[in-house]
C-alpha cells in the first residue's frame, strides 16, 4: 500500500513537472513566434511573481543600484527581483547546466537571468542552455540597434565573435581603458604603443602589470597585444574567424609577435629580476595600482578612473590615456536567459526594464556602469539623460576612445590564445608557439 | 576578585621570557585585527603610508553612496541576513547533531559489538573525505530532489562534517563518565526518566555544552558545502565573505564585514568559557 502510494506521488509530481515544463514551452514558443502579446507577458510575469538574476556581486555600487533601484522598480511591476550575488559567473553558468543535466527544463530550474560575458554565453549557447530568441522582441528592445546594416549594431548581434540571435540583452557597453598614475609618469613618457610600453619599464622596471589569464581581463590584455603586433598589420581582422575557419597554423603564425613580445616584457613587469607577478583580478590589480606599485593599470572601465577617484580606489592623478592605439577592445556585457529559467516571463519583464532609460541612466550614475542601449536609438531627451549621468571621462575625449576601437576576439579563439599564454608564459614552455597553439586546438575539440 | 589576585599571582610567577612569549602569542592572535579595524575606518589607504590618508569619515558627507560601515550596517552589505541564517543554521544543525549524536555516543562508549572499530572508521570518514568532492555529488543528487537551494539542504550537508566531531566529543564523556552514577541511582529507586534527567544530563553537561560549541563554530564556518547547496540564494557569513574578498584586496568595507564574521564565534566563547571552566573543570566529575 505504502509502495503504490509513494510510486502515485512520484508519478504525480513527475507528471505536474512535465506540466509546468509544458506550459513554459508553450509561452516561450508563442512569445518568440510573436503570438503572445506584452500584455500577457506581464500578466504571466505577476502570476510567477519573482526572478532570480545571478550576477557578480563583487561591486559594492551595482549591488547598491541593484537594491535601492532596481528591486522597487520590478515591483512596481509586480515582479519581486532577487538579486543573487555570486563571486563568479562561472558557478551560475554551471549551475544551470547542472540543472539541465538533471532534465531541469523551462519552468523548473533556478536560475531566470545571468549577467555573463561573451566567453561564458559561448559555454551556454554550445550547451544549448539558452531560453531563445526574446531580445529583440521586448518593447524596450527599440532602444537598441539590430539592423545588421549597420555596422554599429555588432556590438548587440556578436559576442565575442559569436552571434547572440537576440539570445541575450546588451546591458552595458565596455572598453578596455588604460589608466596611468600622472603624479608618477611625466606626460612624455606616456606609451601609446608596445614597443614604448617596453621602453619604459626598461628605464622603470616593475612598474607596470596586466591580469593573468584565464582572467577575462587578463585575456584581453593578450588580445589586444596580439592585435597590434599582429605581423599581417590588419590588427583584429582575422581574429574575428571561428578557429575551424582559421586553422591552427594560421592561428598560431597570427599571434607569434604578440606572445613573443608578452615572453620579452615578463622580465620588465612587477617582480622584476626576480618572478613576475600577475594579480588574480582587476580589484588586486586596482590595490597595486592604488599603492603606486604600478604606474599603468588596464582593464574595462570607460568611467572605472572617474568612480575610482569618488570612492577612494584609484590615486589622485590617475587619468585615462589611449593604449594601445587603435586596439582598444570594446564589447558590450549581456543578460542571458536560460534555457531552463523557472520564472520565464518574469525574467523577460526584468530584461525589459534593464533595457530602459530609467535603469541605464541610474545605473551610470550610481554604479558607473556604461550604458548597454544604443544613445542613437534615443529621443533627444532620453539621450541628454544618459550623458547628464555620466560620471565622465578622465583625459581622454569620447572622440579619442571611438578613434581608438577594436572588436572582440571570436570566442573560439579566446580558449586557444588563453592557453598558449598559460603553456608558453606562465608554464614556460621549451615548445615551439606552432605546437603549442596545435596541441590547444585538438584539446578543444 | 578571586581572578584578579589570580592574575597578579600570575604576573610575578612569570619570568621576563615566559612573558614575552605570551606577549607574541597574543601579538600574533591579534596583531592581524590591527590592520582590519584601520582599513575599515579608511577611505584611501594606499602605500607607504602608516595610516589612511583619508579617513571614511571626511568623506562620509561628499558620498553620494555609503561607504565604510555605512555600507556594512546598510542592508545593501546582506550582513544582517546573513549573521540571521548564519545563526538559525547553526543553532538547528547542532540540535540535530545533539540528537543523533548523543545515543550513538552512549552505544559507542559503553557498547561492544562485531564491527565496532569499523564502524568508527566510518564515522570519521567525512573529516577525511574533500568536501568539494561531497560537495559536487551531494548538490546533483538534491537537485534533483528539490533541495538544493533551500535551509533544509543546507542543513542536511552541515551535519555531514560537524556529527563526527559531535560524536567523538560525545564518546570520550560518556567514556569519563561510567556507569556507576546510573547504576546507583536506580538501587536509589530511580525511574529511566529521572537518572537521564537528573544524573546522566548533568553530568554530561560540560560535555555536551563543549560539543554543541564546537559544532555551532564548524557549522558558522563551512563555506565551500554552504555555498553549494546555498546556490547562492541563501547567504551566511562565509559565503558574505568569500564575495567580498575573493578580489584580493580589502576595502574598508570588506574589513567592515570580516570584523562582523569574527562576532558570533567571540561571542558565543564569551558567554560559553565561564560556563565551561566552571563546570567541567572546576567542580570536575563526581565532585
Amino acid at each position: 500500500m505504502r509502495k503504490t502510494l509513494l510510486s502515485l506521488s512520484v508519478i504525480g509530481s513527475l507528471m505536474a513537472g512535465v506540466a509546468i515544463a509544458q506550459d513554459a514551452d508553450a509561452f516561450r514558443d508563442g512569445f518568440i513566434a510573436g503570438d503572445i502579446s506584452w500584455e500577457d507577458v506581464q500578466a504571466r510575469a505577476k502570476e510567477e511573481g519573482q526572478v532570480n538574476l545571478y550576477y557578480w556581486g563583487g561591486s559594492d555600487k551595482i549591488n547598491i543600484w541593484m537594491d535601492s533601484v532596481a528591486v522597487p522598480a520590478l515591483a512596481a511591476e509586480g515582479v519581486t527581483l532577487n538579486p543573487v550575488r555570486i563571486t563568479g559567473t562561472k558557478d551560475a553558468v554551471d549551475l544551470v547546466l547542472a540543472e539541465k543535466g538533471s532534465g531541469k527544463g523551462l519552468g523548473e530550474g533556478s536560475v531566470d537571468a545571468i549577467w555573463v560575458n561573451g566567453e561564458n554565453f559561448a559555454t551556454l549557447k554550445r550547451q544549448d542552455a539558452l531560453m531563445g530568441a526574446f531580445a529583440d522582441k521586448l518593447p524596450n528592445s527599440a532602444n537598441i540597434e539590430w539592423n545588421p546594416e549597420d555596422p554599429r549594431a555588432l556590438l548587440n548581434l556578436r559576442d565575442f565573435g559569436v552571434e547572440t540571435n537576440a539570445s541575450e540583452m546588451p546591458w552595458s557597453g565596455q572598453q578596455y581603458v588604460c589608466a596611468v598614475n600622472t603624479t608618477r609618469v611625466p606626460a612624455d613618457q606616456v606609451p601609446g604603443t608596445f614597443a614604448e610600453l617596453m621602453n619604459y619599464l626598461e628605464a622603470n622596471p616593475g612598474k607596470f602589470t596586466y591580469v593573468k589569464p584565464p582572467h577575462f581581463i587578463g585575456n584581453t590584455f593578450v588580445q589586444a597585444t596580439v592585435y597590434a603586433l599582429n605581423p599581417e598589420g590588419n590588427s583584429a581582422v582575422p581574429f574575428q574567424s571561428s578557429i575551424d575557419e582559421l586553422g591552427a597554423a594560421e592561428l598560431a603564425r597570427l599571434i607569434t609577435p604578440g606572445m613573443e613580445y608578452l615572453k620579452a616584457l615578463e622580465p620588465h613587469l612587477l617582480g622584476a629580476g626576480g618572478n613576475a607577478r600577475y594579480p588574480e583580478d582587476p580589484k588586486a590589480l586596482d590595490g597595486l595600482f592604488l599603492n603606486g606599485e604600478i604606474d599603468f593599470s588596464c582593464q574595462f572601465g570607460l568611467y572605472g578612473v572617474a568612480t575610482g577617484l569618488r570612492d577612494g580606489t584609484y590615486p589622485e592623478g590617475a587619468e585615462q590615456f589611449i593604449f594601445p592605439e587603435g586596439n582598444m577592445i570594446k564589447n558590450k556585457n549581456y543578460l542571458v536567459i536560460p534555457g531552463n529559467a523557472p520564472n520565464p516571463a518574469a525574467a523577460m519583464v526584468m530584461a525589459n526594464y534593464m533595457a530602459s532609460v530609467d535603469s541605464q541612466a541610474t545605473k551610470l550614475e550610481i554604479a558607473g556602469m556604461p550604458p548597454g542601449i544604443d544613445p542613437w536609438k534615443l529621443s533627444a531627451d532620453d539621450a541628454a539623460k544618459l550623458d547628464a549621468a555620466s560620471p565622465g571621462l578622465v583625459g581622454v575625449t569620447q572622440a579619442d576612445l571611438d578613434a581608438n576601437t577594436a572588436p572582440d576576439t571570436n570566442a573560439t579563439l579566446v580558449d586557444v590564445i588563453e592557453a598558449t599564454w598559460l603553456e608558453y608564459i606562465e608554464r614556460d614552455s621549451s615548445e615551439s608557439i606552432a605546437s603549442i597553439v596545435e596541441t590547444a586546438v585538438a584539446n578543444l575539440n | 576578585m578571586a581572578r584578579e589576585s589570580a592574575s597578579v599571582a600570575l604576573n610575578e610567577r612569570l619570568s621576563p621570557y615566559q612573558k614575552l612569549y605570551l606577549l607574541l602569542i597574543a601579538g600574533f592572535i591579534l596583531g592581524p585585527f590591527i590592520p582590519l579595524i584601520i582599513q575599515s575606518f579608511a577611505f584611501k589607504w594606499a602605500w607607504p603610508d602608516l595610516l589612511p590618508g583619508t579617513w571614511w569619515l571626511e568623506q562620509r558627507e561628499k558620498s553620494v553612496l555609503p561607504l565604510a560601515w555605512d555600507y556594512v550596517i546598510s542592508p545593501y552589505s546582506q550582513v544582517w541576513e546573513a549573521t540571521l541564517n548564519t545563526v538559525f543554521i547553526g543553532c538547528v544543525v547542532t540540535l540535530i547533531a545533539l540528537v543523533i549524536c548523543l545515543p550513538a555516543a552512549r552505544v559507542l562508549a559503553r557498547e561492544n559489538f562485531r564491527g565496532k572499530p569499523a564502524f568508527e572508521f566510518f564515522l570519521s570518514m567525512p573529516l577525511i573525505v574533500p568536501e568539494a568532492a561531497i560537495g559536487i555529488a551531494l548538490l546533483m543528487i538534491f537537485i534533483n530532489i528539490g533541495l538544493a537551494g533551500t535551509y533544509i539542504g543546507i542543513i542536511i550537508v552541515h551535519l555531514i562534517p560537524t556529527i563526527p566531531y559531535m560524536i567523538r566529543m560525545l564518546t570520550a564523556v560518556y567514556q569519563g563518565l561510567g556507569r556507576d552514577f546510573e547504576e546507583q541511582a536506580m538501587i536509589l529507586g530511580a525511574s529511566r526518566w529521572q537518572i537521564l534527567r537528573m544524573v546522566t544530563l548533568p553530568m554530561l553537561l560540560p560535555g555536551v555544552v563543549a560539543g554543541a560549541l564546537f559544532t555551532f563554530l564548524v557549522s558558522t564556518n563551512i563555506f565551500l558545502l554552504t555555498f553549494f547547496m546555498g546556490q547562492g540564494k541563501i547567504v551566511t557569513l562565509p559565503t558574505l565573505l568569500f564575495s567580498k574578498i575573493s578580489g584580493g584586496t580589502l576595502d574598508a568595507s570588506a574589513a567592515g564585514i570580516t570584523l562582523v564574521v569574527t562576532m558570533p564565534g567571540i561571542i558565543l566563547l564569551l558567554i560559553t568559557e565561564r560556563f565551561i571552566k566552571e563546570e567541567a573543570f572546576g567542580k570536575g566529575f563526581g565532585n
